[in-house]
């Protein structure tokens, strides 16, 4: 099938840094991706490269064929990428159905029906009118991933999604991954808890000073020297 | 309570209304002041209440809006009240051509540039003598208005007041919040944040440009140092601030409390009022920084509508 995400050569330099520094990789529609790295290893620009928050120094980036590495972050939005933050990035001000409100082109009406029943679905429409400023962290955690779904994105971009989610939201939040999975969603996400992300994934990539180290299922990846190497050195 | 607020609303226009038939000149001439103050503190609030964008060189707008009208009035021969429409669209254009670039800066750089804008604007209105008569200033045809002017200056008032209303309560105004509140996401969610920043900053430059027109058909005669000051721009900011910014009635009920406090200072304290005035901001940016509504909201946990 072809990729629905092609990451072709990229590089990004802060300064004298090569944050990314080569890297190819090609996502396949309808699967379940990790990235995983050390600290520092380029992950987070990574994404932040293909949602055009940053821009590639060389290299090219396409998404469905287009190429979307010059393109602004509300242009990539809206051919259908979405994401999510590391840092909680809700609107504090704006309440929890507010917060996904902005986020549509439809109709009012459509778009309030909508954000109704995303926010039901995590079990936060009791709080529909609250500030997202005032709910919990693992609440914002959730009221920013359903905001990425309100206009069904076909590549979703989740940046550390289990960071600071208790158990039980955990489950939730894996759940509804693995639904979008199902119903032909492409899902790429960041994490660094171990068990996410082999029991999420199918396929792993690797990343260590900007550079692609390994690639391949989980079970594979994680017998890699290399990546041992990487994680805990020699 | 909210059947009464429209109710409410209507009385207050009709008194406003009738008012001149009872009152004196003077008394016409401090409301239509008002007036003025509450279109412009509104208008700020428009831009730097909503996106976040502080917006420190906002009389620029006035003092465009002031010679453009007054170049329609005395150049084009055009009716005052056509002129004073022409000073609004003054103000957008000028809006639009230093928005595009200047608002792509963030946070004080945006605010700088604003403010350099105003001083580069008086000094071009200073070189051009042939049009705009330099610092001799231009003299409009003498006409007594000031009761029509009045209610001009009213209905800008309102008009801006129910933008602001029309604006809050949309998902226009949502987005607007959006980049208030975080940049970055909103521009990741899919907000064309630069586009909605230039609407604001032209739509927060109509009622300053018709004001200044309406202003300057008041004064009879303008010049560069009498439109462009600095300390109209601080005014309007601490009146925004004073009431709430990023509410409806913040900057109506900031600019009505403080304009009546300069004015009955003024009158007694030629000097002292200036001081007086420094000391609100310093205790409004101190203690409540939201401003009285913005207590009053968090307190009470009332809508942004207030």
């Amino acid at each position: 099938m072809a990729p629905i995400l092609e990451v072709d050569g990229a590089v990004k330099r802060f300064g004298g840094v090569a944050a990314v520094n080569g890297v190819s990789l090609a996502l396949e529609p309808g699967r379940i991706y990790g990235l995983i790295g050390p600290n520092g290893s380029g992950k987070t620009t990574l994404f932040n490269c293909i949602t055009g928050v940053d821009h590639l120094d060389e290299g090219r980036i396409r998404f469905k064929g287009v190429p979307i590495d010059r393109l602004k972050p509300h242009r990539i939005f809206h051919l259908g990428v979405g994401r999510t933050f590391q840092v909680i990035r809700v609107f504090p001000e704006l309440t929890a159905l507010e917060n996904l409100l902005v986020v549509t082109t439809t109709g009012y009406a459509e778009a309030r029906a909508r954000a109704r029943e995303l926010l039901a679905r995590v079990k936060l429409d009791r709080l529909a009118d609250e500030f997202a400023g005032n709910l919990s962290y693992g609440q914002q955690k959730l009221v920013e991933f359903v905001r990425v779904l309100m206009t069904d994105p076909e590549l979703i971009l989740l940046d550390e999604p289990a960071a600071g989610v208790n158990r039980t939201l955990l489950n939730e939040l894996l759940d509804a991954v693995r639904r979008l999975r199902d119903q032909g969603k492409t899902v790429l996400l960041v994490e660094h808890d171990m068990k996410v992300v082999m029991g999420l994934c199918e396929t792993v990539f690797v990343l260590d000073h900007g550079e692609k180290l390994a690639e391949g299922a989980p079970g594979v990846i994680q017998a890699d020297e290399r990546v041992i190497e990487a994680y805990f050195g020699r | 309570m909210k059947r009464w607020v429209p109710v409410g609303l209507l009385l207050l226009a009709v008194a406003l209304s009738l008012y001149p038939l009872e009152a004196t000149g003077y008394g016409v001439r401090v409301m239509l002041q008002l007036f003025m103050w509450i279109a412009l503190a509104q208008s700020w609030n428009l831009i730097s209440g909503l996106t976040g964008y502080v917006s420190f060189g906002h009389v620029v707008f006035f003092g465009t809006g002031a010679y453009a009208s007054s170049l329609l009035i005395v150049k084009a021969g055009l009716p005052w009240p056509l002129a004073c429409l022409g000073g609004g669209v003054a103000g957008a254009l000028l809006a639009l051509v230093i928005g595009w670039p200047c608002l792509r800066l963030r946070g004080p750089y945006f605010a700088i540039a604003m403010l350099g804008l105003n001083e580069v604007m008086r000094v071009i209105v200073s070189y051009y003598e042939g049009l705009t008569g330099g610092g001799n200033g231009l003299s409009l045809p003498t006409l007594d208005a000031s009761l029509a002017i009045y209610y001009a200056m009213g209905l800008v008032a309102a008009g801006v007041t129910a933008v602001t209303y029309a604006i809050l309560t949309s998902r226009f105004g949502l987005r607007l919040m959006t980049i208030r509140e975080d940049e970055v996401a909103a521009e990741a969610m899919g907000i064309d944040t630069l586009r909605y920043k230039l609407y604001a900053l032209m739509l927060s430059a109509i009622g300053p440009g018709i004001v200044g027109g309406l202003s300057a058909r008041d004064q009879g005669y303008i010049e560069p140092i009498s439109v462009f000051p600095l300390i109209m721009t601080i005014t309007m900011i601490v009146m925004a601030l004073f009431g709430g910014k990023g509410t409806i009635w913040g900057p109506v009920l900031g600019a009505t409390v403080l304009f009546f406090f300069q004015e009955a200072v003024w009158a007694r304290f030629v000097y002292l009022h200036q001081l007086l005035f420094g000391a609100i901001i310093v205790a409004v940016v101190l203690l409540m920084p939201r401003g009285i509504l913005g207590v009053l909201q968090q307190k009470y946990n009332l809508p942004r509508t207030i």
